[in-house]
């Protein structure tokens, strides 16, 4: 156990699990928007166009809370708790606007029965559009950022806020410890509030009669009707949770791993995420897993020069002398390789796709 | 159809541009006060700037040299406007020819062009149009005389910077680059911070070591993966990295933040973009733009026309932020001996452009690169 031991200590441990999360939490989050919708019987192929959406109008916010001046004080003053607030407030809006963006896919499914992989397709091609139309006006460049400081100077979590690691050379106070290291340093809260989340949602969707509604309208509509729930509202409901967690993991990315900035694009994260959910078999616990699997592939890939997990100061990845492109391949490698061999078992739901027609026998 | 469709969102694009353009007023000097968009009365624009790979507001190279176009302009009442090429990052010649033909048809009599990649895009268009006068940010001669080249010696203020912090008590030292290692001027800029930190290292008598890298920065763009590769590197003991290339820097300062960690800026004094940034790596282009703009109008074109112009430590274009200084140790007056040894001629740097990995060949007293 001494390399375990020396590892933990020297935070290559903590940094592995820290930077997994940082990919694996707004696919996670947004997988499971993509399950929320799904079962309820709509295809949610707009889940790349709603993340970058709320990506867009996440940055917009905290740019012009920054410009208002809300928060500067707290900033200043290194009051953590205030700003997690503000990032939590952030969320919320981003959530608020991400559902109202998904409302022009369940108007055109649901209402006027369009073809759902269409309306998706629509709103994917649509959102980086507008986005990029939007920044253009709004700064006269490509990309929104924010009004000054990043990402992790405002949102992120660090030791010496509790009075660990602080200092230099001799001085310096003890660090945290494994547990302080791992949960605590260097982490952006928000990912446990969209952890949390994960959790409350995939409760409210297997133990809640309203996710057993919600799930019957997936598999069986008619069923579900003839026992007088309201297919119409319980669809309605599906993609709005779907767009409003699709809208906040697209903040989410954007704020953790793209230093809150907004460029009408996130690296293809709605369609990893579409892909991760039928890894996933629709089931959140299976989403939960794999999203993790990929992330960490994925962190891998872009760190695997200073990976030093046994401590003896032998990056042993990079010692290989495999090219890097062969580690930047392994994470969509990996997913291909897994969806092959697990697809046979994989069963979406039932009735997703068709629109509801109250006549159909 | 489609060209009917593009012709309507470039035109809804422009105007909406120039629905939120402010007015200008007297008072401004400051080149951010400038606004990016002006509308001249009669359609002709006089200057113009034709944009490199990345943004035009990277806060770097692309807006260096804007800055430099507006506050000429803008102080002898000129029309001024920007073309970025056609697609961004995947911009091709003709995509470049395009918009220097546009700058062209609008008027203009005086075209920047910033950046390496241009020549061939140049090279057609200033063939095309022998009246209009162009100034090749980053270049050499082209034959062409209303071409002027203007160059700069990076790898003077890379030494000074690399010099400066390995001075200042830092041992583990990072080089993230952008251009994928093709680009001369991030070449000779990362080349000269190795060997300033070797000169700093030999003096000191302690071994120092650099991480080199091209990976993620080909686009100076910024990407979550070059932002967990930093943070690797920090997280092993790298204490400070030389951002060298546009937006790269948003990814690396945020690594850097997280850790607590340092970093060096380019081109433009960055140190106002973040607090992690130590020191910056200058090169003058706001003068040299204004410079070479003003010989336009002030009928002296032939004096650069064609004539390779390299701006180093003795036409002050080169150096570091001293009126922003964030080094702790080492000192300003420390700082202008060291400038002054270069400019006398006493203290020469090796200026080979050294692509891609061939950095690893060098053989450093004091400095082991690892090359990633």
């Amino acid at each position: 156990m001494d390399w375990l031991m020396q590892a933990i200590n020297e935070g290559t441990i903590p940094f592995l699990i820290r930077q997994t999360l940082l990919y694996a939490v707004p696919l996670m989050i947004v997988a499971l928007a993509g399950v929320f919708s799904e079962r309820s019987g709509i295809i949610n192929l707009a889940l790349e166009g709603i993340m970058i959406f709320g990506a867009f109008i996440g940055v917009l916010f905290v740019r012009l809370v920054q410009q208002w001046g809300w928060f500067e004080a707290a900033n200043q003053a290194k009051d953590w708790m205030t700003m997690q607030g503000f990032a939590v407030l952030t969320m919320a809006v981003s959530a608020l606007l991400g559902a109202v963006f998904a409302m022009l896919l369940a108007f055109a499914a649901i209402n006027l029965r369009a073809d759902q992989t269409i309306g998706g397709t629509a709103l994917n091609l649509l959102a980086p559009a507008l986005v990029l139309f939007l920044v253009r006006i709004l700064v006269n460049q490509n990309v929104l950022q924010m009004d000054h400081g990043d990402s992790a100077g405002w949102f992120m979590l660090k030791e010496s806020f509790f009075g660990f690691g602080v200092g230099r050379g001799a001085n310096k106070t003890p660090s945290m410890g494994f547990f302080g290291q791992v949960f605590v340093n260097k982490v952006y809260p928000v990912t446990y509030v969209c952890i949390i989340l994960f959790i409350i949602l995939a409760i409210l969707l297997y133990k809640t009669k309203f996710g057993l509604r919600l799930r019957a309208c997936g598999e069986n509509p008619q069923a579900a009707d003839s026992l007088g729930i309201n297919v119409f509202k319980m669809r309605y409901a599906g993609v709005g949770i779907s767009g409003a967690l699709a809208g906040m993991g697209g903040f989410v990315y954007a704020m953790t791993t793209a230093n809150c900035t907004s460029s009408g694009e996130v690296a293809g994260f709605g369609f990893l995420a579409l892909a991760v959910m039928i890894f996933g078999n629709w089931k959140p616990g299976n989403i939960a897993v794999s999203a993790l699997l990929f992330g960490l592939f994925k962190c891998i890939a872009a760190s695997y020069g200073s990976l030093d997990i046994n401590g003896d100061g032998i990056y042993a990845l990079k010692e290989l002398g495999v090219s890097a492109h062969l580690y930047r391949l392994m994470p969509y490698l990996i997913t291909l390789l897994v969806l092959a061999f697990t697809s046979k078992s994989s069963r979406a739901p039932k009735a997703e796709g068709i629109p509801y027609d109250k006549g159909a026998r | 159809m489609k060209k009917f469709l593009a012709i309507l969102l470039s035109m809804v694009m422009v105007l909406s541009c120039v629905a939120f353009a402010e007015t200008p007023t007297d008072v401004a000097v400051d080149p951010e006060t400038i606004p990016d968009n002006m509308t001249a009365t009669d359609g002709v624009y006089k200057v113009a700037f034709v944009t490199d790979l990345g943004q035009l507001k990277d806060k770097s190279f692309n807006e260096g040299t804007w800055n430099g176009v507006k506050s000429y302009a803008y102080a002898n009442d000129l029309s001024y406007k920007y073309y970025q090429p056609a697609n961004g990052d995947q911009a091709t010649d003709d995509d470049r020819y395009d918009a220097m033909k546009a700058a062209c048809d609008a008027g203009a009599e005086v075209v920047v062009c910033a950046g390496f990649a241009q020549e061939v895009a140049l090279t057609k268009a200033a063939t095309e149009y022998p009246n209009v006068n162009f100034v090749f940010i980053d270049g050499w001669p082209l034959g062409l005389s209303n071409v002027a080249p203007i160059a700069f010696c990076e790898e003077q203020s890379g030494y000074l910077a690399g010099y400066a912090v390995v001075k200042d008590g830092f041992t583990k030292l990072g080089f993230s680059g952008g251009g994928g290692g093709t680009n001369p001027a991030c070449n000779r800029y990362g080349y000269g911070f190795a060997q300033g930190a070797n000169a700093a290292a030999a003096e000191m008598g302690v071994q120092v070591e650099l991480k080199y890298t091209w990976q993620y920065g080909a686009t100076f763009s910024a990407s979550p993966e070059l932002q967990s590769m930093m943070a690797g590197w920090y997280e092993n003991g790298t204490e400070i990295v030389f951002a060298c290339g546009g937006s790269i820097f948003n990814s690396i300062t945020a690594a850097a933040s997280a850790n607590d960690a340092y970093v060096v800026g380019v081109d433009v004094d960055q140190s106002f973009q973040s607090d992690t940034v130590v020191t910056s790596a200058l090169k003058g282009l706001v003068a040299a733009t204004e410079w070479a703009i003003g010989k336009h109008f002030a009928g002296e074109w032939a004096t650069i026309g064609n004539v390779p112009t390299s701006l180093g430590a003795t036409d002050d274009a080169v150096g570091l932020p001293t009126a922003t200084w964030g080094l702790e140790t080492w000192t300003v007056a420390e700082y202008e001996t060291l400038m002054q040894s270069i400019k006398d001629g006493t203290l020469v740097i090796d200026n080979t452009n050294k692509q891609g990995d061939e950095i690893k060949t060098v053989e450093f007293s004091n400095l082991t690169v690892i090359y990633e």
